[in-house]
């Protein structure tokens, strides 16, 4: 690779870090304050909504790294990313029809 | 459940997530025995409300670490191609054995792991020279006015230490990093740091790959995973700024003590 199209992957990588911290932020936002009220307030669909945000924040996080990198044309990872969330979206599977 | 019973597990979520955070281990390893053995909470529960934290723990240090540009994204990437068809395999196959024998598994694990780390804890994995090539899965790291190359050795060896690592964490709720970590130091020429911090960043998906099998069968208490979770989540985040001024072989004597001490204790207990 050259330096110019290794700094250009590099520079790609870095929006990509960026995009993912600023989603895990919101998830993690959003879930911190239903946990905190669910305990307080001892009301259970915010405990529900809470942790099943919290499950979720991960799901989300490698389907934005397969977007972002589908955006970057780096189509081994993008593959490799899409082998993760089809295991993942598989866990969600097998608990749904238990 | 009693505001009292909350706050103790807010601040046991809290201690777990701490050093889960600074080791880049999640905290499982400390949060599953201190439920067990101190709550007298069933395993089953305990191992549920320890994935929903590490969930907690991984996002919150992986904030932090991202922004500091410690998480190599596509060593996690590969990696996570093998924790995550451990992590489902594991969850699944929890039902299948005993209270004893996860004990057992658990505290074997740990202890051998504690070994390996006291055995290695004098190795260093940067090169000085900036010109070396570091690989596609291999980076950069600063440390103060330093700048170091590391390259990754030993793929299959780091990818098999994932899906150990994902069974492990889907079996007994420690999110993976308790083997990543030291697998990735030790062998795979990864420092310390890069280590912890990409592993923090990775275990988040090993323990989503199983904790939704755990949620369908029950076995997630709301109030229990609540408490911990938000302990957790203020623990990580100071824990993984304390890591930062701590020295690495630090890091490294503190995790082998804690593996050592932690994984004797659940097999005395299994026997």
């Amino acid at each position: 690779m050259t330096p110019a199209g290794a700094d250009a992957r590099r520079g790609g990588l870095e929006r990509l870090e960026d995009t993912i911290e600023a989603g895990l932020t919101v998830g993690l936002g959003l879930s911190t304050v239903l946990l905190a009220a669910g305990l307080l307030f001892a009301y259970t669909p915010a405990l529900l909504w809470g942790i099943l945000l919290l499950m979720l924040t991960p799901v989300a996080r490698v389907a934005v790294v397969t977007v972002g990198l589908a955006f970057e044309r780096d189509w081994t990872f993008t593959l490799v990313s899409l082998f993760v969330l089809g295991v993942l979206a598989s866990g969600i599977w097998v608990a749904v029809h238990r | 459940m009693p505001a009292h019973h909350a706050i103790v597990y807010l601040l046991t979520g809290a201690a777990s997530g701490i050093v889960g955070a600074m080791l880049g281990i999640g905290g499982g390893v400390f949060l599953v025995p201190l439920l067990t053995l101190a709550f007298h909470v069933p395993i089953r529960a305990a191992v549920a409300a320890s994935l929903v934290s590490v969930i907690a723990t991984a996002t919150a240090s992986s904030t932090v670490n991202l922004d500091r540009g410690l998480v190599n994204m596509r060593l996690a990437m590969a990696l996570e191609v093998a924790t995550s068809l451990g992590g489902l395999g594991g969850g699944l196959a929890a039902s299948l054995l005993s209270t004893q024998q996860l004990f057992l598994t658990f505290g074997g694990t740990l202890a051998t792991m504690g070994v390996l780390m006291v055995m290695r804890s004098g190795r260093r994995n940067v090169i000085a020279d900036m010109s070396v090539d570091p690989g596609r899965l291999g980076g950069y790291l600063e440390e103060g006015e330093d700048s170091y190359v590391y390259r990754l050795r030993r793929l299959p060896l780091a990818l098999g230490a994932s899906l150990v690592a994902g069974a492990v964490s889907g079996l007994l709720g420690l999110g993976g990093g308790i083997i990543k970590v030291p697998v990735l130091n030790t062998f795979c020429g990864i420092p310390i740091r890069v280590a912890a911090a990409t592993s923090a960043f990775m275990i988040g998906v090993t323990a989503a790959a199983s904790v939704f099998v755990y949620f369908a069968r029950g076995d997630v208490v709301l109030p229990l995973a609540s408490a911990v979770a938000l302990g957790a989540l203020a623990g990580s985040v100071a824990g993984v700024r304390i890591g930062q001024r701590v020295e690495a072989r630090a890091l490294k004597i503190g995790m082998a003590v804690v593996l050592l001490v932690v994984g004797g204790r659940m097999a005395l207990e299994a026997l």
